[in-house]
């Protein structure tokens, strides 16, 4: 699956630390997206509120410290965090997947047609990635969410918005260096229309930057709707999101910091997942495609 | 080249008007009457009714929109609905502090980042480098508001080292915790893209004959390395620059770091438009300056780059 030549003995060990990473970042994001589909039959009710407790004679109030029952604590209702964390995940997950799938389809669709058709059309589109690359990301999204009310569908229309130009812009340079290829010469040459170039010979040769991109956009979607959350612009409740767990739990941080604290360790392993899969993808597929793919990551 | 610098800048102009005009339409379907949020909740209708006219809010959309762009143009930033000063001495008071910020975690990230992936790549395979790569890994995987907030909790409320939050006048205490936190992703990031530099270099000619005439590993690093792997190095600081003001709102806002990322927070919170318009337009116009500037040193450094 390599395409160094360079033989070394350095590389080699690159390569096998290459290797594994990956494998592990696809190991822990399957046992989270398999914890969030069966969370109803793994987690106990993140709703049930437990408001006292008898342990050993004494009468104890929540926030209780994880115990065998609950993994990572309760919060100051007493409803099981682990419970709640794994229901986020799922919102989590939906958000990163349908953002970041629906974004890679709006800036693949607007880069291709920038980078293929008349300058005239070209302009408009660089000219309107221009204006939404120079907001502030995150004063951007919750503009939206505010001006739309928060929720998950606002919260996806907003991070779709904020995330579409740098997939355009990347598609579009792939357009411009393969559109002088011999071959898209070589199909022109035998009457193959603009749409079929397109998408039969010029979109199947901008694929390995395109799903490397997917990939390393997913945990900037995830950090988004969280960072989004956790200020009161994203998810509401009843909707459970690991950013309004912490954000609930900010008050309690010194009496109990398993409240906040879990919610966040569990956010950073899968978006540190993600982002090994990402590496390991752009290692397969295409070393370039790094450049530009990652923008999204970690600006919250 | 003159010529791409001034169309680079002329360019600003379409892109500042498209700001305000994404900005104009949504502040428009935003929930809440301003006139209400400047008169408190129990003036009585009258009174509403009175700023409403004295404000312009009861003219039709597309004359505040075009008399919105016209002040702009100006150089009139109106006054702000919260603070009732003028726009324009609130920026020249929080604008300073972002850059304190920005510049003190962009110091700290380059620093330690470079000198991370230096590390790294001279100890290549080993123990060091591993590690090092993986909390450059993490670096770039942790939330910045729960770091954020992870810190603060450590350092200010458990060992109590450092103040939690609030501003001291500059480079004190106070900035230490809001810079680290706004610092550690972007380190995570410098600290992979030197060890990169310093790897691909690695391979060279000149360094293999600077090895073959006996010169030391530490000498070939400083002299020889360092000075070529530095070109990508800067352009990234530059691109990572952007990076971090745009993670200054959040940063700010937790640390209570009255900056201009905190300005823009509180003025979407209180429905300020003119305020959150001009803190926006501010913003961008950094991330547009600094990403020209990117671009021209990149020119700079590798002339094969044609200004189209």
């Amino acid at each position: 699956m390599h395409s160094s030549t360079r033989a070394s003995a350095t590389l080699d060990w690159r390569r096998f630390r290459r290797d594994y990473l990956p494998l592990v970042g696809v190991v822990v994001v399957s046992v989270f997206v398999l914890l969030a589909i069966f969370a109803p039959f793994i987690a106990a009710d993140p709703t049930q509120i437990e408001m006292r407790r008898e342990q050993d004679g004494q009468t104890l109030t929540p926030p209780f410290p994880p115990n065998p029952r609950n993994l990572f604590g309760t919060d100051q209702l007493g409803r099981d965090i682990f419970a709640r964390v794994v229901f986020g995940l799922r919102t989590s997950l939906i958000v990163g997947i349908v953002v970041r799938g629906l974004s890679m389809v709006a800036g693949t669709l607007l880069g291709l047609v920038s980078g293929f058709f008349p300058r005239a059309v070209d302009n408009v589109i660089m000219r309107l990635t221009d204006i939404m690359l120079a907001f502030p990301v995150i004063l951007l999204a919750m503009t939206v969410t505010a001006a739309l009310g928060p929720g998950l569908a606002t919260v996806c229309v907003a991070l779709i918005l904020v995330a579409w130009p740098d997939v355009a812009r990347l598609v579009r340079g792939q357009v411009l260096s393969i559109r002088e290829q011999t071959y898209v010469e070589a199909a022109r040459s035998v009457g193959a229309g603009s749409s079929r170039i397109l998408l039969r010979h010029i979109l199947p040769n901008c694929m390995g930057p395109i799903i490397v991109a997917f990939s390393m956009g997913i945990p900037g979607a995830i950090m988004y709707e969280a960072g989004l959350s956790f200020f009161g612009f994203g998810i509401q409740p009843p909707t459970p999101s690991l950013g309004s767990i912490i954000s609930d739990g900010r008050g309690y941080i010194t009496v109990a910091p398993w409240y906040p604290g879990f919610p966040g360790l569990v956010l950073t392993l899968l978006v540190l997942s993600i982002n090994l899969i990402g590496d390991g993808l752009i290692d397969v597929l295409n070393p370039r495609a790094a450049e530009g793919a990652g923008n999204q990551q970690s600006s919250i | 080249m003159l010529n791409y610098i001034l169309r680079r800048i002329l360019l600003f102009i379409p892109i500042l008007i498209g700001l305000v005009t994404v900005l104009f339409a949504l502040l428009n379907i935003l929930p809440g009457d301003p006139a209400r949020m400047m008169a408190g909740p129990f003036a009585d209708p009258d009174a509403v009714e009175t700023i409403r006219e004295q404000m312009g809010f009861d003219r039709p959309l597309h004359v505040q929109y075009l008399d919105n762009i016209w002040n702009l143009a100006r150089g009139q930033f109106g006054r702000s609905y919260q603070s009732r000063r003028p726009i324009l001495s609130d920026l020249i008071e929080v604008f300073p502090k972002t850059v304190q910020l920005a510049v003190a975690a962009e110091l700290i990230s380059a620093l330690l980042g470079i000198w991370l992936g230096v590390v790294a790549a001279t100890r290549r395979n080993g123990w060091a480098d591993r590690l090092i790569m993986v909390i450059a890994a993490l670096n770039l995987s942790f939330p910045l508001f729960w770091l954020a907030l992870m810190l603060q909790i450590l350092f200010a409320v458990m060992l109590r080292w450092l103040p939690p939050s609030g501003y001291g006048g500059g480079f004190d205490s106070f900035i230490i915790l809001p810079a680290v936190t706004l610092a550690l992703p972007s380190m995570g990031l410098l600290a992979r893209i030197a060890r990169a530099a310093l790897i691909e270099i690695t391979s060279e000619d000149y360094i293999r004959t600077a090895r073959a005439k006996g010169l030391a590993a530490a000498l070939i690093t400083r002299r020889h390395m360092l000075p070529n792997a530095l070109i990508p190095i800067v352009t990234v600081i530059g691109t990572d620059f952007v990076r971090l003001l745009g993670g200054t709102p959040i940063i700010e806002v937790i640390f209570s770091w009255p900056g201009l990322g905190k300005y823009a927070y509180d003025a979407l919170v209180f429905r300020d438009l003119p305020a959150l318009q001009a803190s926006v337009l501010l913003l961008a116009l950094c991330v547009s300056l600094v990403t020209l500037l990117v671009d021209l040193l990149y020119a700079f450094i590798n002339p094969r780059i044609r200004y189209a």
